[in-house]
């Protein structure tokens, strides 16, 4: 719409800035409201005017609050009155606008609504803009009385403040509404009271945390539905006493110290509904209006329990640690403290809970003299690498004297600067005494084993050897080397008793021990540099606590010396023997020659003498045999000349042979049964075991006995060969030794029973030389079997 | 069969020599020459001509062996029946020598010379059997 009347222009920053201030109201296109009717009423009724309007005006029109006499709800801007109104400060008036060139041509003029006058009051917001108008339109030319115009400056400033309380009475709901959503969300029980103490409000979170819904708790007195009467009996007797005047046991508890403005932050255990403790920290606010006029309190709770379920746990874990477990704050400034301290604390400081400063020194000034600076050092290095602290030293205990702990902590830079430990700290006296025990031990087992005359040899559980004594280093000539136990033998030259054969891998001691064997004296030899060693090894498995073999140890004991003095006796024996058959032989040959009447007859007076002189020069030729076929058995230089033989004649033969020595004692020798055998032996060794154990028992049996020799197959190859007699039998006591050498029922017994005691020792050599096995059955006074067992063949089978 | 009757005896121990020479003469009725050495017997076993020979292995100077090896040329040793006494388990040559040497029996010592005439009387029969 061109004009010759330019509009005015306002200056666009100020009218950006003025439309801000507009939006601000949010009153633009709301519906109608009574409050500003009333006023476009008033302005109406006190101008004399049939139209009356509230209008604001934005970036491109005025809008109508409220209209009277007037139906349109806005106009565009560029025809509008009141944008000159809001230009100016005071009242706008236009008392013809035909006859006012700014306005004469405006279509609101010359069309309807046909305007002849305005009159518009700003409205003036308290910053200072001009955001509308409260105006008054007529059809006809007329002018304001000055009463007029202050009374429509006066309703366009009530409008303004209807505009202000608008706006607060929203900002207040928007609060409100934040405030309730945040007290229904608070994590903390909320409780709201009047100035008395009587609940106005709870929060969700208080009903869920003392059990009772909001009707239970409004209008009941805090303290009293809460709080246990012992609390805060307790409670107002320590802040009467501080305060010097009475604190009742009630609300007051809660709010007395807020009178003298201190904040009341206080752990307390209040009461559930259901009877039980709910442990909450504690925090009250006075409720002050504007006018500082007590208007209640805003109670809080904050739920402990996690808290205190944490705690508990922390103290049952930290009751289980050997020790104390503790975290330590170490600050740049060189001040320290334990935010946390097990109650092992008592245990191994011996210091108790009140006696702990928030320092070091407490714990410090236990450390024992010698080893603080010691302890503090390793500290210091711990903190400045950041690497986990471990020292072992010694606590001046109050209660336990001088004790040692292990100290294990692992240090964390934290953003400030200061480095917090996390740690353990343990008594390990014990330990430590055990250690010392066990160095001692092993000190004195290594002084024993070295100075031991035996050589000891030990190795693990995967046949690594682990030690050789001082002994077994100087016999070995060599120290423990990383040798399989395949090639111990070998390298240790180790060898059978003959000194020639060299022992197998099964055969080693110690490799029998460690498969479980329990060996003990072996005899063997160990060879180096040409010298024979005679040992007889004892080996054991060795087990750990838990009853794993853990490896093997072998003791060798030299007994080189005793065999050479076994060989010096035996030469001996065998020389002697050897020196006195050829002058016995003579002897006994000359007294043979005399006594059998060869050289004439005896006078009778000899007679006897000469006889007991025979007798007794065969039983020394017969001692000497005896003691030459023993040494030829053990030396191994008997010869045996073995050949199959039918087992009848052989004991037919030995039968006849000592009839006549049976006959010389009344006694007689019977053969019962034999089997159709022949035996693979040398005969003459054969009749030589016959003969000893037929003469035995002649010799053991009662006068007019008789002597029963039998054979009998005890398998289809073996045949067994008795020989029983009715004499005293064997006396338990002389079982276990009866084939030893120079063995009798009793040592008085040889010279009576007539015999060397080597017999039983010999035939048992002979027999097993002949793949035979000699023994006896006998009840002591219901005489005595002896048999012995060889391997045999029907006669006519060839042997196998 | 021409019964045995000259016997060629060497031993060096005298009292075994006598006893064995009196057991032999008195118990088996046998003529016998007992030398103390082999060179003894070696000097009279030509002129003795004996029917057998019973001879110690063990000698001093000349052993038993030795002393056969010497008689060989000397007397028909397969004719002569030559029995030796060892106190040794092993055998004092090889059994082909000894057979050459005409050994017919080796007796181990210890020997009982009151039995000794039996033994040979029976040695004799099974040789002329």
């Amino acid at each position: 719409m061109e004009s010759s009347n330019p509009t005015p222009a306002p200056a666009p920053h100020r009218e950006l800035s003025r439309l801000a201030a507009l939006l601000r109201y949010e009153i633009l296109d709301t519906p109608d409201e009574a409050a500003f009717d009333d006023i476009a009423h008033l302005a109406a009724h006190i101008c004399q005017t049939p139209s009356a309007l509230i209008s604001l005006v934005d970036d491109h029109r005025q809008w109508f609050k409220s209209r009277v006499g007037l139906d349109v709800s806005e106009t565009a801007r560029g025809v509008s009155f009141c944008t000159h109104t809001i230009e100016g400060q005071d009242v706008f008036e236009v008392r013809d606008a035909r006859l006012d060139q700014r306005f004469s041509d405006n279509p609101l003029v010359t069309g309807e609504p046909h305007i002849r006058f305005y009159a518009g009051a700003p409205l003036t917001s308290p910053d200072g803009f001009n955001l509308g108008t409260v105006c008054v339109i007529d059809a006809k030319p007329r002018s304001l009385s000055e009463e007029q115009r202050t009374a429509l400056a006066r309703l366009s400033r009530q409008v303004m403040r209807l505009f202000e309380e608008r706006l607060h009475a929203h900002r207040y709901a928007e609060q409100a509404a934040m405030q309730q959503a945040l007290l229904n969300s608070a994590a903390s029980a909320m409780l709201v009271t009047n100035a008395d103490g009587y609940i106005t409000g709870v929060n969700p979170t208080a009903e869920r945390l003392f059990g009772y819904s909001e009707q239970l708790l409004i209008g009941q007195p805090l303290t009293q539905t809460l709080f246990p009467i012992d609390a805060l009996v307790r409670r107002a007797s320590i802040l009467s006493d501080e305060r010097g005047e009475t604190v009742e046991p009630g609300f007051a508890v809660l709010t007395a110290p807020l009178a003298e403005g201190q904040r009341e932050m206080r752990e307390w255990r209040l009461l559930h509904r259901n009877g039980s403790t709910v442990p909450v920290l504690l925090n009250v606010s006075a409720i002050h209006d504007e006018h500082e006029v007590l208007r209640g309190y805003i109670v809080s709770a904050y739920d402990l329990a996690h808290q205190e379920h944490l705690q508990l746990r922390l103290q049952q874990i930290a009751a289980q640690v050997p020790g104390l477990l503790f975290q330590f704050c170490w600050r740049p400034d060189g001040n320290s403290s334990f935010p946390y301290l097990s109650e092992g604390l008592e245990d191994v400081y011996g210091l108790s809970a009140a006696e702990m400063a928030p320092s070091i020194a407490p714990i410090y000034s236990r450390v024992h003299p010698e080893d603080r600076e010691h302890v503090l050092a390793s500290i210091r290095h711990a903190a400045s690498t950041l690497t986990p602290w471990q020292f072992e030293h010694r606590i001046d205990h109050p209660r336990k004297g001088v004790i040692w702990v292990e100290a294990r902590a692992t240090p964390m830079r934290q953003p400030d600067g200061s480095v917090l430990w996390h740690g353990l700290v343990t008594d390990v006296t014990e330990r430590k005494a055990e250690q010392l025990e066990l160095d001692k031990q092993q000190e004195m087992n290594r002084r024993l084993l070295e100075a031991l005359s035996e050589a000891v040899v030990a190795c693990d559980a995967e046949g690594n050897l682990t030690l050789f004594n001082n002994t077994a280093r100087i016999w070995h000539n060599l120290d423990v080397h990383d040798v399989g136990p395949e090639h111990w033998a070998e390298y240790y030259r180790l060898f059978h008793a003959d000194g020639e054969t060299p022992l197998s891998m099964d055969e080693v001691p110690l490799m029998r021990a460690l498969r479980g064997e329990r060996i003990r004296n072996q005899e063997m030899t160990i060879v180096v540099n040409g010298t024979v060693r005679h040992v007889l090894a004892n080996a054991d498995p060795m087990f750990a606590s838990n009853g794993q073999q853990s490896g093997a140890v072998v003791v060798l004991h030299d007994i080189t010396e005793r065999k050479q003095i076994e060989i010096m006796q035996r030469d001996f024996v065998s020389t002697v023997s050897h020196e006195l058959r050829t002058p016995l032989t003579s002897i006994t040959a000359s007294l043979g020659l005399i006594c059998g009447r060869v050289m004439g007859e005896v006078p009778e007076y000899l007679r006897e003498l000469l006889e007991i002189a025979h007798q007794n020069s065969k039983r020394l030729s017969a001692l000497i045999d005896d003691l030459l076929d023993i040494d030829k058995l053990y030396a191994g230089k008997m010869r045996f000349d073995m050949q199959a033989h039918p087992l009848q004649p052989l004991l037919e033969d030995a039968l006849r042979n000592n009839q006549g020595y049976a006959d010389s004692y009344s006694v007689s020798i019977e053969m019962d049964q034999c089997p159709a055998v022949a035996v693979h032996v040398d005969a003459m060794r054969l009749e030589q075991v016959l003969s000893n154990l037929l003469s035995n028992a002649a010799k053991y049996s009662p006068a007019g006995e008789t002597v029963a020799l039998s054979a009998r197959l005890v398998e289809p190859q073996r045949v067994r060969v008795s020989v029983s007699d009715k004499g005293p039998g064997i006396a338990d006591a002389f079982r276990e030794r009866i084939f030893g050498k120079f063995a009798q029922a009793d040592s008085s017994d040889t010279r009576q029973q007539g015999g060397t005691g080597l017999g039983l020792a010999i035939s048992k050599q002979l027999m097993e030389h002949m793949d035979g096995e000699i023994g006896f059955d006998s009840t002591p006074g219901a005489g005595a079997c002896f048999w012995f067992e060889l391997p045999c063949h029907a006669l006519g089978e060839a042997a196998t | 069969m021409r019964s045995l009757q000259r016997i060629l005896h060497v031993e060096d121990v005298p009292s075994i020599q006598v006893v064995t020479r009196i057991a032999l003469e008195k118990l088996g009725g046998f003529t016998v020459l007992s030398c103390a050495s082999a060179h003894a017997a070696l000097e009279q076993a030509q002129t003795f001509q004996p029917d057998l020979i019973l001879l110690d292995v063990m000698l001093p100077q000349m052993s038993g062996i030795e002393l056969l090896r010497r008689l060989a040329p000397l007397i028909d040793l397969q004719r002569t029946v030559v029995v030796l006494l060892t106190g040794q388990p092993d055998d004092p040559a090889s059994p082909d020598e000894l057979q050459r040497l005409g050994v017919r029996k080796l007796l181990h010592k210890p020997f009982d010379p009151l039995q000794l005439a039996a033994q040979l009387n029976e040695i004799w029969i099974t040789e002329h059997e």
